[in-house]
């Protein structure tokens, strides 16, 4: 009897084990096939500049070809001993390939854009958190010059990571249009076509090779990721001699091909650093009777000013990112909209604090609080994308990525995509956070202490919904790449919209608006697109 | 021989009330012992990594459970114990909600594999698979007010128990418990060392250890215990970030029990414990009080 017992509870203690025991690792990053462009878009010099003031192809060239020394020299002939010489290093490189280089291979041939797409999002993640409160109740701000310090630069919050999104995004578009150009212009082959015995170990293509639009991709990725998240700079630079080691190593360039790539990225990297360096960003913080005189304007029209609800009370995030005010602030620059554009599309104001509209928006709130059910809650958390996440903007990069690379898109139209995409981000960013701080609405939980929410309350004025201004402003730019998919990304943006409200952190009002707001600045960016020749 | 069996049956019958998974201690054939546990625990300061430090946002962290067990003799040597948790989680300060709904269903089988009786002392040891797995698909992604970590778990443990004639005893017992994965409501998150594109969390495993001496005799049981846990695994919460249900959950903890049997009604038993936080990582410093009332069926013919 006493041994029955005993096998029985070995067999199925065994067994469990067996059934449980699987590998429990996930992989990191999304699956990527080497891409394979369905069209090589070889008249991608031509398509519009996203901003004519910082760069045109006309510029760079003027760049390119007057600095001392120049940035770089036209290719030598494939004839030349000196070009040979690299074949041979690439030869050499090639037999003796390990493991880990064929990994570094392997990842980069998904996509140079999509895979700095990726590294992004993730460096927001990492970057998006708030700096704790010091002993005294006060809270100290992150400081570029000193990023490694607690707390680390940035804070990577949603207004500063949609900046980051579309700085990254656009200068790589721009980048790639000028390597598109002088691609075009020089025709050199790429090695593994120069020389049968060089092994192409990604998807051969077309692509003239000179200068590497990989090493093109590397330089600018690297000196705008430098300037945003300068506390990562030596994973971002490993990154990148990644992403160039694995354009020579797969036999696609030369060293010339991608010292002459890396030298353009960078020069394009520079005209967008100037510009973010004077876009207003760092006034985008204020100062203490800044702050006061936000909630003094409140009161003075009659309505109770936003107060921070957390303990101790927090600065209010970014309030000079987005208004738009004589005498006060005039924001950080958007990409497709002017200061007028922002003032006339702000929406107008939402019920006064005092009136009966706005009290019957506070019992709406209570009871999605009162009855946060399990479905509700996980939309809520599916979108909620606070404090240590890619962030809402991050977000929709996600969704994104997975449509573009599907299309098989070239690497400069890849681009194309993720600048429109995060172009309207960012002016969605301007344009809700003009709105927040011009109305100084407070959320509900401080009208009603009892509202408990389902997600953290973030440190910002209630009107209008940030989350449902990115969305609208995605959805229309996503709408407009991939309009088969159009009632998807409309769906997601209308959930995740609500989810604010089911969350328990936004009136009716705030999200209903804020999706409409964001739909009229997507199409801000929409209209550029239309006319900015790549679709003829 | 016979007379050290007696000796062995006599203390069987006076640990007649066992519960725990971690003890000594077993049901004799055909006895059900089953009751309710209510436990409040409360902490205001937790370690974040290994800082020691308080949230104005959270406040006091109070998770009150209801627990029902039940602990059967299918034979003098090989018990079942379940348990079934009701929790409720709230924040004394801050906006966020808390949260309640049953738990996790726990069922466990306890083997006395070897004893060895001496003349005026008994000394046994056990082993336990237990397995557990959520009956509610509560968030763990709401921690520190998240119900669990939302995983099926299957737990390992053998436990050592010596006790001298007059009541004395000292008990040692270890677990390794292996953590399915869980799934978050969110298509990608940072666990604090990487990044990841999916729902799914790799939960590391989780090692413990529990120790008590005490005495135990005559319808009382009193015990000084000590336990300890540590995830094998998982990354410190990061300066100011939210906790995350995959890190390094480690802890010591130092507590007492008292069991105390009502002379007049015989099967009943009515428990206290407390137990304290000496040091944690990732965890709050909590106290926790549990009361519990508990009751003995004997379903034998021949008792």
């Amino acid at each position: 009897m006493k041994r029955i017992y005993k096998s029985i509870f070995l067999t199925t203690s065994l067994s469990l084990f067996v059934v449980f025991s699987c590998n429990k690792d996930i992989d990191f990053t999304e699956e990527l096939k080497p891409l394979t462009p369905a069209n090589l878009d070889a008249n991608a010099e031509n398509w519009e500049p996203i901003d004519a003031t910082v760069l045109t192809l006309d510029k760079i060239i003027a760049i390119v070809e007057t600095s001392t020394p120049k940035v770089f020299n036209p290719p030598a002939a494939i004839t030349s001993d000196a070009y040979k010489a690299e074949l041979t290093a690439i030869k050499d490189a090639q037999r003796n390939l390990t493991s880990e280089q064929m990994k570094i291979i392997e990842y980069w041939s998904g996509g140079g854009v999509l895979r700095w797409n990726q590294i992004l999002r993730e460096l927001v993640a990492r970057f998006n958190l708030p700096p704790a409160p010091k002993a005294d109740g006060t809270y100290p701000a992150p400081d570029a010059e000193n990023p490694f310090a607690d707390p680390n630069f940035p804070f990577a919050n949603p207004p500063y990571s949609a900046r980051a999104y579309s700085y990254v995004s656009v200068a790589q578009y721009e980048a790639l249009k000028a390597a598109w150009h002088y691609m075009y212009l020089y025709n050199r082959p790429s090695p593994s076509k120069n020389d049968p015995e060089i092994k192409s170990l990604v998807p051969e293509t077309d692509l003239p090779s000179y200068p590497s639009h990989d090493a093109v991709l590397s330089g600018v990725s690297v000196e705008m990721l430098k300037l945003l998240f300068p506390a990562a700079i030596e994973e971002i630079t490993l990154r990148a001699a990644d992403q160039r080691n694995a354009a020579l190593w797969s036999g696609k360039a030369s060293s010339s091909d991608i010292s002459a790539g890396l030298a353009l990225g960078k020069s394009v990297a520079n005209q967008f650093i100037t510009r973010a360096r004077g876009d207003g960003m760092g006034a985008a913080l204020g100062t203490k009777p800044q702050w006061q005189a936000l909630a003094d304007t409140a009161i003075k029209h009659g309505e109770i000013p936003w107060i921070s609800l957390e303990t101790p009370m927090r600065p209010p995030m970014l309030p000079f990112f987005g208004l738009r005010k004589t005498g006060v602030s005039n924001g950080v620059k958007a990409w497709r909209m002017t200061t007028q554009d922002i003032i006339d599309q702000r929406p107008t104001p939402p019920p006064s604090t005092s009136s009966a509209e706005m009290k019957a928006e506070v019992e709406e709130v209570k009871y999605y609080a009162n009855y946060l059910t399990r479905d509700r809650l996980s939309i809520v958390h599916k979108w909620a994308d606070g404090v240590g996440t890619y962030t809402p903007p991050g977000h929709w990069n996600d969704i994104a990525a997975e449509y573009i690379r599907d299309a098989n898109y070239s690497e400069v139209r890849a681009a194309r995509a993720f600048a429109l995409l995060n172009m309207a981000l960012h002016d969605a960013a301007v344009a809700c956070w003009d709105t927040k701080y011009f109305y100084f609405n407070p959320r509900p939980a401080q009208l009603d202490a009892s509202i408990k929410t389902g997600t953290g309350i973030p440190n910002f004025p209630a009107f209008t919904s940030g989350h449902s201004t990115f969305s609208g402003s995605a959805a229309t730019v996503l709408s407009y790449l991939f309009p088969q998919h159009e009632d998807y990304f409309q769906a997601e943006a209308t959930e995740a919209s609500l989810s604010r409200l089911y969350g328990a952190i936004h009136y009716r009002t705030d999200v209903e608006v804020g999706l409409v707001h964001g739909q009229t600045v997507g199409g801000f960016t929409v209209s550029f697109a239309l006319t900015d020749g790549a679709d003829d | 021989m016979k007379r050290l069996l007696l000796i062995l049956m006599v203390l069987l019958t006076q640990a007649s009330f066992s519960q725990t998974l971690t003890d000594g201690l077993m049901m004799p054939k055909d006895n059900l012992c089953t009751g309710f546990v209510y436990a409040h625990d409360q902490w205001k300061e937790y370690w974040e990594g290994e800082l020691k430090r308080d949230n104005g946002n959270i406040g006091k962290l109070t998770t009150q459970s209801l627990l029902w067990m039940g602990n059967y003799g299918i034979t003098n040597k090989l018990n079942i114990i379940a348990m079934l948790p009701y929790v409720k989680t709230q924040a004394s300060a801050g906006t966020l909600q808390g949260m309640q709904g049953i738990q996790d269903i726990s069922v466990g089988v306890k083997y006395n594999f070897l004893g060895a009786k001496f003349e005026k002392s008994a000394f046994n040891t056990f082993g336990v698979f237990n397995f557990s797995t959520p009956l509610n698909n509560y968030t763990p992604d709401f921690y520190p007010l998240s119900l669990g970590a939302h995983t099926t778990n299957l737990s390992y443990r053998l436990t050592a128990h010596y006790k001298l004639e007059q009541g004395w005893f000292a008990n040692v017992s270890a677990g390794y418990t292996w953590r399915s994965n869980t799934e978050l409501d969110r298509p990608s998150y940072y666990d604090g060392n990487d990044f990841y594109n999916s729902r799914e969390v790799k939960m590391p495993d989780v090692f413990d250890v529990f120790g008590s001496i005490g005495y135990q005799k005559d319808g009382l049981q009193a015990e000084l215990n000590y336990m300890q846990q540590n995830t094998l695994g998982g990354a410190d919460i990061r300066r100011q970030d939210m906790p995350f249900v995959s890190n390094r959950m480690n802890y010591i903890k130092a507590g007492a029990l008292i069991m105390y049997y009502p002379a007049k009604i015989k099967s009943l038993a009515l428990r206290g414990a407390v137990a304290y936080t000496v040091t944690g990582r990732n965890v709050g410093q909590s106290t926790t009080y549990l009361a519990g009332v508990l009751y003995t069926f004997q379903f034998s013919k021949n008792q």
